[in-house]
């Protein structure tokens, strides 16, 4: 389970007895391994919770953390630091893969403010009109069923090249929808980034009901894109 | 993931896949999606204006297992109940008898959801006055 940001509490080094915050993979005073921190995966690298992070500085980390836990250094180094340093490489390579790409990060950061996203989504605002895109859901049902009959016709000789060329264009539309999502998101970044609570929520908001919009558009692009093969 | 054998059957052999003509005044068409997932489901039913029993069901998925199951499940048991009778139908009922994890439930709701939306669309076109349920979600 996702922990709450700014809970990263001090705890004793195993190795020099002093305190540090448990985010951190070395220990500041004796430079020794530790233990995979139950921290959020920004402060694994030291950031700030931003939906608009410094990219540079994070593949910074990355590089410099994952050259401190290379297996190497640890050839000789007790069982349990051995241990650690693989947990610690998981972690990282976890934490990377999802902070470095945009929706991935936004998907992120508002699950650990509490938003249902995905498939940990209970329920409990599912009835909230705002979140089901509803004029969207015509056009996705109505494109798969075209797909579908695009996939009969290719299993059973040519097909039309009608259909072909509606798809093509239905294509061409949902990633420019998709683009126009993309967009939509990172104007949303700064908001929730600089507001304070209150603008802070309505961007949150907002975000997950585009979020949801975008998961039916990627999903469909996806599926045109795989069964015309472009 | 494993499915249960509840639902690979209804996967392999999903009853009642089809459409039925969405202008009749005796259909109801309901169109839901699942955000969780970006799965889309049709559930679409025929009903007999002097008894409102549901004499046909239809459903049309474009998603997991589950929600193919769940739709074909659903299919299968509001078939013959009166509306107001497959609105007692229940997400956890489908959950229960395919067996369905945690992930899943939500494929279920799909199914629940479908089911209302298909009664709500019969109840509108025929000037039915929607209950206290389906009011609250609309
Ligand atoms: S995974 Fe979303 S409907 Fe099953
Ligand atoms: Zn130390």
């Amino acid at each position: 389970m996702l922990k709450v940001i700014d809970s990263a509490v001090p705890v004793a080094c195993w190795s020099c007895s002093v305190a540090h915050n448990d985010a951190t993979l070395f220990c500041p005073h004796c430079s020794k391994i530790q233990p995979p921190p139950g921290s959020d995966f920004f402060s694994v690298f030291g950031l700030a919770p931003r939906l608009n992070l410094d990219l540079p500085e994070l593949e910074h980390e990355f590089h410099r953390l994952s050259r401190k836990l290379h297996p190497d250094r640890f050839a000789r180094a007790g069982e349990n630091e051995k241990q650690w340093s693989l947990a610690d490489t998981a972690l990282l390579n976890d934490a990377y893969r999802t902070l470095k790409d945009p929706i991935h990060r936004t998907e992120y950061l508002l699950k650990l403010h509490g938003a249902e996203i995905g498939e940990e989504h209970s329920g409990k605002d599912r009835k909230d009109p705002s979140r089901v895109p509803a004029d969207l859901l015509e056009e996705v049902f109505e494109l798969n069923m075209q797909l579908e009959e695009m996939r009969m016709e290719r299993a059973t000789g040519e097909p039309d090249p009608e259909l072909q060329a509606s798809l093509e264009q239905a294509k061409r539309k949902f990633d420019g929808l998709l683009d126009e999502v993309d967009q939509d998101l990172r104007a949303q970044w700064q908001a929730w980034d600089e507001g304070d609570i209150a603008v802070r929520q309505a961007a949150q908001k907002t975000m997950v009901a585009l979020l949801d919009r975008r998961r039916y558009l990627s999903n469909l692009v996806r599926d045109v894109t795989e069964t015309l093969g472009v | 993931m494993a499915y249960s054998d509840k639902v690979v059957d209804h996967y392999n052999n999903p009853r009642n896949v089809g459409t039925l003509d969405k202008s009749s005044a005796e259909v109801g068409t309901g169109l839901v999606g699942a955000p969780e997932c970006g799965d889309v489901m049709r559930l679409q039913i025929r009903v007999n204006p002097e008894t409102q029993v549901i004499e046909e069901a239809k459903f049309k998925t474009f998603g997991c297992g589950s929600a193919i199951a769940s739709s074909s499940l659903a299919t299968e048991w509001i078939k013959g109940r009166t509306v107001e009778d497959a609105l007692e139908i229940k997400n956890t009922d489908i959950v229960k008898e395919l067996s369905l994890p945690p992930v899943k439930i939500h494929c279920s709701v799909l199914a629940e959801d479908a089911i209302r939306a298909a009664i709500g669309d019969w109840k509108k076109k025929n000037g039915v006055a929607e209950t206290a349920t389906a009011e609250a979600k609309a």
